[in-house]
């Protein structure tokens, strides 16, 4: 009896956040103030709306995220003082890189000479000046900025934010219910009231594991940071985010992403309360693509949780990553995420030729503005890159932002008060044919390992690696990392799964029972659990414990035929040949070309042919 | 001293002796403006600094449209539950443009139950020696000016809050105030949205 399933990749995410930067159509060019100007009067229509319209309108306008309009002279003058203190500090626009060797997409950044354009308005008393010289509001698209969607999703209940409090964390998880699988080109994220989210982000959840954290059904549920789960090799790959401003990201034809029926899309967001009680109903849009992705980019996560163990009061503390890259890879994107004691964030790539480059600095680290940081051109990593990654962290009572006063020794975690030190990457591998010409298997194993290696306690790592080995034929070597990530979380089902399947395959059937027995207890209507424990029985010739679980496995699946194959299989050991000829039928109903449903088949009509008729 | 003689009806008998000279001196620079322009949704004049039963009076000035005073809607609203019974509460909107139909539907999307007044000269601004909403004032019931400042500091700065207030200097001049006793931090500076027209 052929056909053992196996389970393959855990993921575990926390946020995936994607900026996709704000851009305006606009009728006009930059501001012409030059400094042949400068003794000119500054005004509002010739000096400030172009610089307001393409850098404040975006967000502060009618129903978008910004407490108040700037689009008119009246609208901007009220606040031509604020204007000039905050543009200067550089509190507004909200942009965290410092300028760099390398450049972002939608760079919302001031030079010194608008800065210096908004206090001279101010101190000047705010003239609007000739109307001939004011430029062309401009245009903004009203509902779904990337046009009607292909297919809209509601959340399923509101959530009511109180009108005060801390910041709040709330998740809403939209399930997909069409027919096949489809290409998602773009997702644009509705958030609901935009003044209280400060940002939103989509994680794909293929095996619907959130939804065990709802208490009803539809419900959402709370939580800064996510943990999902997938038994299939599919690392992640895009981040769809929203933030104030931001337009929707639309991933190129060929990098679109794959959604399989079933697949649940969760939505993590970020609610600031606004003095009064605040209704937050968010809706999705999804833009399909017939094309099929060719391109398939990773998620690559440098991450050292392990070393945030701060002392309070210390307001210098370092926590530092690093990963080498095991092909050569295109760097698409950035985002590094830390939370409330995060101050100094910095990344670097170190070429093999020693060139080392920063890839983002964040001086002023402000949880309320990340964003994940598209490069304006791709960055090339060759294989042996090392990336490097150094935060520094303040748990001072100087840190506004310390959660805790006195302060408190902070460690990592997922709550909003525990501390995280993650780097993302998206990433797109150049060809590499070493592993079954994926180079995301490469990186998956490459990353996996690394996380192993500096924490051998690292579940979801210890359980990755074992995948990946697993993947190319290494399952001697994969036991060993499932049976770490099985004592790591003794009564983990997919763990429990992953090492029964990893004996089973090694013949160790008689050793396989025990976890996969764990495996089932750990998780409702597990269906690998119970067809890999048929195999595991039938592999021991107890043919009657075997039918119970394939039998379990084909009510769970009833459109799997190796379910069904095994089932009919199981039946005819048993001598129940009529039965196990119905369900081995089935089996190739389902599956024209299972082969081993196919021979076992035949075998039971020689057997039914030689049996004396009765 | 112009305009003391309105004021007698203020300067009972607690406030001879040692706050009298302070009560008139404080009082006489703005005696003569300090309502100029006030009025309340009606449109009727309105004069909280001196006309306040000898009660303690508390303005805070705020806009319908600063992110920072909106936040701060729950607590100022708690507040004047909290005191209301010793202490005449206000909202002053200072911004010229904000009209009573907009000052009625910013009342009741946040939930206030407080007496709102419009001080679209600025008048009470300049009494109260604000530049900011939201910032607050409180005045002895014999209308000298005990406190001006920030409710507390749960903003540091611009959009950086702390996770809650870690000092609260408008509860600590208002009880003070009530008491009778000095009020300790007669000025802290506020954060949040500039009010045109106040250098």
């Amino acid at each position: 009896m052929k056909g053992l399933r196996q389970s393959a990749l855990l993921m575990s995410a926390s946020l995936a956040l994607l900026l996709a930067a704000a851009s305006v159509r606009l009728g006009h060019s930059e501001p012409r103030f030059t400094s042949a100007e400068t003794a000119a009067e500054v005004t509002f229509n010739r000096d400030i709306a172009p610089i307001v319209y393409k850098y404040c309108a975006p967000c502060h306008r009618a129903g978008e995220a910004g407490p108040f309009p700037l689009l008119t002279y009246e609208d901007t003058a009220k606040f031509a003082r604020q204007i000039a203190v905050i543009t200067e500090r550089r509190i507004m626009p909200p942009w965290l890189p410092e300028p760099g060797e390398l450049k972002f997409a939608g760079e919302l950044r001031l030079s010194d000479e608008q800065i210096g354009i908004f206090k001279r308005w101010a101190e000047e008393g705010a003239p609007q000046g000739e109307a001939k010289d004011l430029p062309l509001r401009p245009q903004f698209t009203p509902g779904w900025q990337l046009g009607k969607p292909d297919l809209v999703l509601h959340a399923k209940k509101a959530y009511t934010l109180a009108a005060s409090g801390t910041d709040d964390y709330w998740n809403f998880i939209f399930p997909t219910d069409f027919p096949t699988a489809r290409w998602v080109k773009a997702i644009e994220i509705r958030p609901g009231e935009k003044r209280v989210v400060h940002h939103a982000n989509i994680l794909l959840d293929r095996m619907q594991s959130s939804r065990s954290q709802e208490k009803r059904p539809g419900d959402g549920f709370p939580g800064m940071e996510l943990r999902i789960e997938s038994e299939t090799f599919d690392p992640d790959s895009h981040i769809f985010f929203w933030k104030p401003g931001s337009l929707p990201h639309v991933e190129p034809e060929d990098m679109a992403l794959r959604l399989e029926p079933g697949n649940d899309l969760v939505l993590n967001t970020h609610l600031q309360p606004s003095g009064k009680p605040e209704s937050v109903e968010p809706s999705i849009g999804l833009y399909f693509t017939d094309k099929a992705a060719t391109k398939f980019p990773v998620l690559l996560e440098l991450q050292n949780d392990k070393a945030l163990d701060i002392p309070p009061g210390d307001s210098h503390f370092q926590v530092t990553d690093e990963f080498t890259m095991p092909v050569d890879v295109d760097l698409l994107a950035i985002y590094p995420h830390a939370h409330y004691l995060g101050k100094d964030l910095v990344a670097t790539a170190t070429r093999p030729d020693g060139n080392k480059q920063t890839l983002i600095h964040i001086p002023r680290w402000d949880l309320n503005w990340q964003a994940v940081f598209y490069y304006a051109e791709q960055v090339f990593l060759p294989k042996g890159t090392m990336v490097e990654m150094r935060y520094i962290y303040d748990n001072s009572p100087a840190n506004i932002a310390n959660p805790f006063r006195p302060p408190q020794r902070v460690e990592g975690g997922n709550r909003t008060t525990d501390e995280m030190a993650h780097l993302w990457l998206q990433v797109l591998p150049r060809e590499d044919l070493t592993i079954d010409g994926d180079p995301r298997k490469s990186l998956e194993e490459a990353i996996a390992r690394h996380d192993v290696t500096r924490d051998p306690r690292d579940f979801p790592a210890q359980y990755n690696l074992g995948a990946m080995l697993q993947a190319r034929g290494e399952t001697q070597k994969a036991l060993e990392h499932y049976q770490a990530a099985a004592a790591l979380r003794p009564t983990d089902a997919i763990a429990n799964n992953a090492l029964g399947g990893a004996l089973l395959s090694l013949g160790q059937a008689g050793e396989a029972i025990s976890p996969l027995l764990l495996a089932i207890k750990g998780k409702a209507n597990y269906f690998a659990a119970n067809y890999n424990l048929g195999n595991a029985y039938a592999s021991l010739g107890q043919f009657d414990q075997a039918l119970l679980y394939f039998q379990e496995a084909a009510r769970l699946k009833p459109d799997d035929s190796m379910a069904e194959a095994n089932l009919g299989a199981a039946l005819a050991e048993m001598g129940q040949l009529d039965q196990s000829k119905t369900h081995l039928e089935r089996a190739l109903k389902l599956d024209p070309k299972n082969s081993i449903a196919h021979g076992n088949l035949e075998e039971v009509q020689r057997r039914l042919a030689e049996k004396p008729n009765q | 001293m112009k305009g003391t003689g309105k004021l007698t009806g203020g300067l009972r008998i607690f406030s001879v002796g040692l706050f009298l000279s302070l009560g008139a001196f404080a009082l006489s620079g703005r005696a003569q403006n300090s309502s100029k322009g006030v009025v309340d949704l009606d449109g009727k004049p309105a004069d909280p600094i001196r006309r306040t039963d000898g009660k303690i009076v508390v303005l805070l000035f705020v806009r319908t449209d600063c992110p920072i005073s909106n936040r701060y809607a729950p607590a100022i609203q708690a507040m004047s539950s909290r005191y209301g019974a010793l202490a005449a509460f206000y909202l002053v909107y200072p911004i010229k443009s904000e009209t009573p139909e907009q000052i009625r539907k910013h009342l009741s999307d946040f939930s206030y139950h407080l007496r709102a007044l419009r001080d679209p000269e600025l008048a009470l601004v300049h009494s109260s020696q604000v530049h900011i909403t939201p910032e607050a004032a409180v005045f002895a019931g014999d209308g000298r000016l005990l406190y001006h400042g920030r409710i507390d500091d749960w903003y540091e700065d611009f959009g950086r809050a702390r996770r809650a207030p870690t000092t609260h200097e408008l509860s600590e001049a208002i009880e003070a105030a009530i008491a009778g006793k000095n009020v300790a931090t007669a000025a802290a500076p506020a954060v949040g949205c500039f009010i045109p027209g106040v250098s």
